[in-house]
């Protein structure tokens, strides 16, 4: 399912401009990463699209709803949202509640609600504690809870608010291949995230945020390639990506494979010169 | 004005106080409120000491909202309750068989007239006063700091609840959840909602804590504190000028009833 932003603008009670014209569309099925520092307006624009804020001016489309004609709870119908901190959602006794909580809002029979707690909990690899009380998770497995409980919901688009914060290698990796497997699915993923490194191995597209504005977008290569907009956003491309500039490389190089091949080439080059 | 803080930020003369001054005010506001014998004592009060305070402190407007907002309510009820039911020979109007009587009336107004005084006292002390000065004040003459810290959180533990408690909402909303209006659906709400409140908040106090720990507060060391509240000869005086006034007041009430 796509999703289409025309013209928003969002203004805070207290006066502060978060959002300053935007104009954006997102294909369905697409990973998009939104970047940019604290306070940018990352937050707020995700926001807009399952209805917790509304827009002071402009439209928010979600596939062909318009999003002020439906409330929050309508809009879990098509955007699952997952929150920072898990702890902000988590109530029932056992994970498998926990995940069956929001398809059980959304009217769906026991049996549908069954099976989705069961997809979501393999999906995510807590199948196996599926009547385990959640707190007696360690934090980052109470990330992938609720990352769970939004799967479970079953939604075309998923907003995904820094995903990876809070988790070793093991749960990077773990999100990783959830990402993977939801892209592979066709789901339309919008990821927050100030880690970098995984925002470019994964993102097809990028987004740059400042000032309430879309600073730079484009395909993730290009865009880590703009290095003066990415300091003007106070953003820090990956750290290959800076090794590569570093040595003066051609190309983006995103994962390590990428940066081994370009710069075997490049060594070849240069020494044949 | 936040959550569980009344204090309003001004540049005044009554804000410079040293906070046991106001609290020895305060304290003299109870007295007067308990011990003072009419209604024109108790107004005289209010017009002649706390207004011109209030004025003092550039607090007019949001002082007498504040006690038109808590004394308002009892002064309508006290009236009716008391104009209808306390007795009295100066009949003022009847409602079937319900007589409201002048001596009703004014036992209602005494009585709201008391609640405003020692209202009207205590928010002085509050909408002048940074939390935290008046509690350093109190531990600097002796109170536990264990319990100041106890009694500080848990006054500025509002704002935070109510900001987690927005975040919980948006993201249950986010879940599907429906939010209606009706006492069932209301219900349902109450567990999605407290839950996480509670179990993260306990969290927290529990972070905090050790937080404070890693820090020394439970040293038996005298804490330096970063703010320097300013105190005078003056105040002093005037603290135990407000302090007898207070006890006197109070004995002499004593002293009327035994009469």
């Amino acid at each position: 399912m796509n999703l289409r932003v025309e013209g928003v603008s969002f203004r805070y009670p207290s006066g502060v401009l978060a959002l300053d014209g935007i104009d954006l569309a997102i294909p369905s099925g697409q990973l998009l990463a939104i970047l940019g520092e604290n306070g940018a307006g990352k937050t707020t624009l995700v926001k807009l699209f399952n209805g917790l804020l509304r827009p002071s001016q402009g439209k928010v489309y979600i596939g062909d709803w318009d999003s002020a004609e439906h409330t929050t709870a309508a809009l879990a119908r098509r955007v699952g949202f997952l929150f920072q901190n898990p702890d902000d959602q988590l109530f029932e006794r056992t994970l498998a509640r926990e995940v069956g909580y929001g398809p059980r809002n959304l009217g769906a029979s026991e049996a549908e609600v069954k099976r989705r707690v069961a997809r979501a909990l393999k999906l995510v690899g807590l199948h196996d504690m599926a009547d385990a009380h959640p707190y007696d998770l360690p934090q980052p497995q109470r990330k992938l809870l609720a990352l769970a409980a939004t799967i479970a919901m079953d939604t075309p688009i998923l907003v995904l608010d820094e995903p990876t914060i809070g988790q070793d290698e093991v749960g990077r990796g773990a999100i990783s291949r959830i990402l993977t497997d939801l892209h592979r699915m066709g789901r339309t993923l919008i990821m927050i995230s100030h880690d970098m490194d995984f925002c470019a191995e994964h993102a097809q597209r990028m987004l740059v945020m400042l000032n309430g504005k879309i600073h730079v977008e484009g395909t993730t290569e290009d865009v880590m390639g703009q290095t003066k907009k990415l300091d003007e956003a106070e953003v820090a491309p990956p750290q290959l990506v800076r090794l590569a500039q570093a040595l003066k490389m051609p190309g983006t190089p995103l994962t390590v494979d990428d940066f081994v091949d370009e710069y075997k080439q490049w060594r070849k080059k240069k020494k044949s010169k | 004005m936040r959550g569980g803080s009344i204090y309003i930020e001004r540049s005044s003369g009554l804000h410079r106080l040293h906070p046991l001054t106001k609290v020895a005010l305060t304290a003299l506001c109870f007295a007067s409120a308990a011990a003072l014998p009419g209604l024109p004592w108790l107004l005289a009060l209010f017009v002649g000491l706390l207004l011109p305070l209030a004025i003092w402190g550039r607090l007019t407007g949001a002082f007498l909202k504040a006690c038109l907002l808590v004394v308002g309510p009892f002064v309508l009820s006290l009236t009716i309750i008391q104009g209808f039911f306390s007795g009295g020979e100066t009949v003022l109007f009847n409602l079937g068989r319900f007589v409201f009587t002048q001596e009703g009336l004014l036992a209602g107004l005494t009585f709201a007239a008391r609640l405003l005084v020692a209202l009207g006292g205590t928010l002085l002390l509050m909408q002048s006063t940074p939390q935290p000065h008046l509690m350093q004040a109190l531990t600097e003459r002796g109170f536990p700091p264990r319990i100041a810290y106890v009694v500080l959180t848990a006054i500025q533990i509002f704002p935070s609840f109510q900001d987690r408690a927005q975040v919980i909402m948006d993201a249950q909303q986010a879940r599907g959840l429906e939010l209606q209006s009706g006492l069932l659906n209301r219900a349902r709400l109450l567990l999605p909602m407290v839950g996480p409140l509670i179990l993260g908040s306990v969290m927290d106090v529990s972070e905090r804590a050790m937080a404070l720990e890693a820090r020394a507060f439970s040293s038996p060391a005298r804490k330096t504190s970063l703010n320097t509240l300013a105190d005078s000869l003056l105040q002093r005086a005037l603290r135990w000028l407000l302090a007898l006034a207070a006890a006197a007041l109070l004995l002499w009430r004593l002293w009327s009833a035994l009469q």
